[in-house]
């Protein structure tokens, strides 16, 4: 049987970032969730396993650790992609893997669905995660398995053995047509995803969830990436709420301080 | 050390040459897409310039396996286009290269190191970070003033691979005649607005300061109000204005990722508890549609006093 497979990422969430007094920011006391663009590959991922009768594999790897406080977040992520009608979830988690990079990611995703004996036709990821937002797992896992690969798709249909996609660029849309097996980006204009049902998040539970460490998965590597520093960087902007007796003595202190910072052009 | 820079709109060239100056000297030059068709402006950057006559992600990927794997590039630069975030994760992918994205500065240490600073958490944050060379990494746009141009270089002409993507059909999207990455001050508009007649105070505005209009993802793709070149975030522009004043905006990070590089930002809102106000310079806590008429009275009577 033919399988689609789709990454999902728990993501930091940043919404919850709580920085230090001195702008410092603590990665491992933000609470991870699921990526806003990978439902829109999830809905989508759903719609063409329904259409094609493919099976529905959800992938996802552990980024940011340590796993022992992080899995009760994966959890959920994968379970909301196993409630919307995934079959099943592989996740990859070991703390040798975090703080992840991109580089390992798509080796580990790569590795564990070899492990899984899996060979998706399709994978589709969204064009990017909300925390690092660097659009570049889907093209490496593109390279290293030898696929097709098309980003950005804003519309996507799969019959005869190819996809045809609408890739959204900066300043025109590119009707294009790949062979599968294809990985295939979307972003967040390809549908409306609806959240799963309470009954379909009940019976996700009794879907088949594999974890993968290290061990099982060979070697591929170590992160090469050093974060040296995570700095907020709010505290860069001088939030000042500018206040009058009426609103035209407001906008004439606006005015006055814009000039000041020499951004005004009249 | 051995610098490729990847210049995919004629304006990369300047930008990319001047950052290299700042820790290598030179760099040797892609020009692909726009730059390609403009490659005699490209080549006053650069004493070599490959030109490549295509914008297909994978033509450009394969142009690039074929440059590092013969030339010996240590380190590969571009500004982060899509068709380049897809060539060029690609190529990571293939070559087993780290590669860092949205970077703002970027220095090399000991020859083997790169250190870069980049946006991270939607742009609420900033990380530094350091991969080993040889490494990719893509800037933010506009992320430098450009260099000023020298004598043309020598170009060499590159022939396009074709991949196993074909594209059938292009369609321009549907466009004002804006060019927000050009612009020095943009008015930003979001849900603050209840009707789209009302954006004339935006575009008032925006007249009146010689700037454009932008706006948030609802107001492009949900509503339609505007055309998506308009639209600033993380699916839409990344922007790097003088002057960004947000109005009836609330700053979602997908929005605000799309400004971060803006050096002012005003904040114009009703509600005083929005996350705008803690990522914004100047903020206003009223309602838009009683202060900006107030605001662009107040700036006709400066205009009008010289």
């Amino acid at each position: 049987m033919s399988v689609i497979a789709v990454l999902v990422k728990a993501s930091l969430n940043p919404d919850m970032v709580r920085a230090e007094p001195d702008g410092s920011i603590d990665v491992s006391a933000i609470p991870l969730k699921i990526s806003d663009i990978d439902r829109n590959a999830i809905e989508e991922a759903v719609r063409l396993k329904q259409r094609l009768g493919w099976k529905l594999v959800t992938v996802s790897v552990v980024t940011w650790g340590p796993v022992s406080a992080r899995m009760k977040d994966v959890r959920l992520a994968v379970q909301e992609s196993l409630a919307k009608g995934s079959d099943e979830a592989i996740v990859v988690a070991d703390d040798a893997l975090t703080p992840g990079d991109q580089t390992l990611t798509a080796k580990a995703i790569k590795a564990a669905l070899e492990r899984s004996g899996i060979k998706p036709q399709l994978i589709l990821a969204g064009e990017a995660t909300i925390d690092e937002v660097t659009s570049q797992v889907p093209g490496r896992l593109a390279a290293l398995l030898g696929y097709s690969y098309v980003s950005f798709a804003r519309k996507l249909e799969v019959e005869d053995g190819k996809v045809i996609a609408e890739r959204d660029l900066e300043d025109y849309v590119e009707v294009v047509e790949a062979p599968l097996p294809a990985v295939v980006s979307v972003t967040q204009e390809i549908n409306e995803p609806r959240p799963p049902t309470l009954l379909q998040i009940r019976r996700a539970s009794r879907k088949p969830i594999k974890t993968f460490g290290l061990r099982e998965l060979g070697d591929i590597g170590k992160p090469s990436r050093k974060l040296l520093e995570i700095k907020a960087i709010q505290a860069r902007r001088k939030q000042v709420i500018i206040e009058g007796e009426t609103l035209e003595e407001i906008a004439e202190k606006l005015i006055e301080a814009l000039a000041k910072e020499g951004v005004l052009q009249l | 050390m051995k610098v490729l820079a990847i210049a995919y709109e004629v304006k990369d060239a300047g930008e990319l040459a001047k950052a290299v100056k700042e820790f290598n000297g030179e760099a040797d030059i892609l020009a692909v897409s726009r730059a390609a068709e403009q490659v005699n402006e490209v080549a006053r950057y650069s004493k070599r310039v490959y030109r490549l006559a295509s914008k297909s992600p994978y033509a450009i990927y394969k142009a690039l396996e074929n440059l590092v794997e013969r030339g010996g590039y240590q380190l590969l630069i571009a500004e982060g286009y899509r068709n380049l975030r897809d060539a060029l994760s690609r190529l990571a992918g293939s070559l087993d290269l780290p590669m860092i994205t949205d970077a703002y500065t970027i220095r090399i240490l000991d020859g083997e190191k790169v250190l870069v600073e980049r946006g991270f958490l939607s742009e609420r944050a900033k990380m530094k970070v350091e991969v080993p060379l040889p490494a990719i990494v893509l800037f933010i746009p506009r992320f430098t003033e450009p260099l000023e141009p020298g004598e043309e270089g020598e170009v060499i002409e590159l022939a396009p691979t074709e991949g196993p993507e074909k594209v059938l059909d292009v369609k321009p999207k549907a466009m004002g005649d804006v060019n927000l990455e050009e612009a020095d001050i943009i008015v930003g508009v979001g849900r603050g607005f209840k009707a789209k007649e009302d954006l004339h105070l935006a575009f008032e505005l925006a007249e009146l300061l010689g700037g454009q209009v932008g706006c948030t993802r609802p107001i492009a793709a949900d509503l339609k109000w505007l055309s998506e070149d308009r639209w600033i975030g993380i699916s839409g522009k990344r922007v790097a204005p003088k002057l960004y004043i947000a109005i009836g905006i609330s700053g979602s990070p997908q929005h605000m990722s799309g400004v971060q590089n803006a050096k002012i930002i005003v904040a114009i809102n009703k509600d005083k508890s929005a996350p705008i106000f803690k990522q914004a310079d100047y903020g206003v806590v009223a309602d838009l549609y009683q202060f900006v008429p107030i605001l662009i009275q107040k700036l006709k009577e400066k205009k009008a006093k010289g």
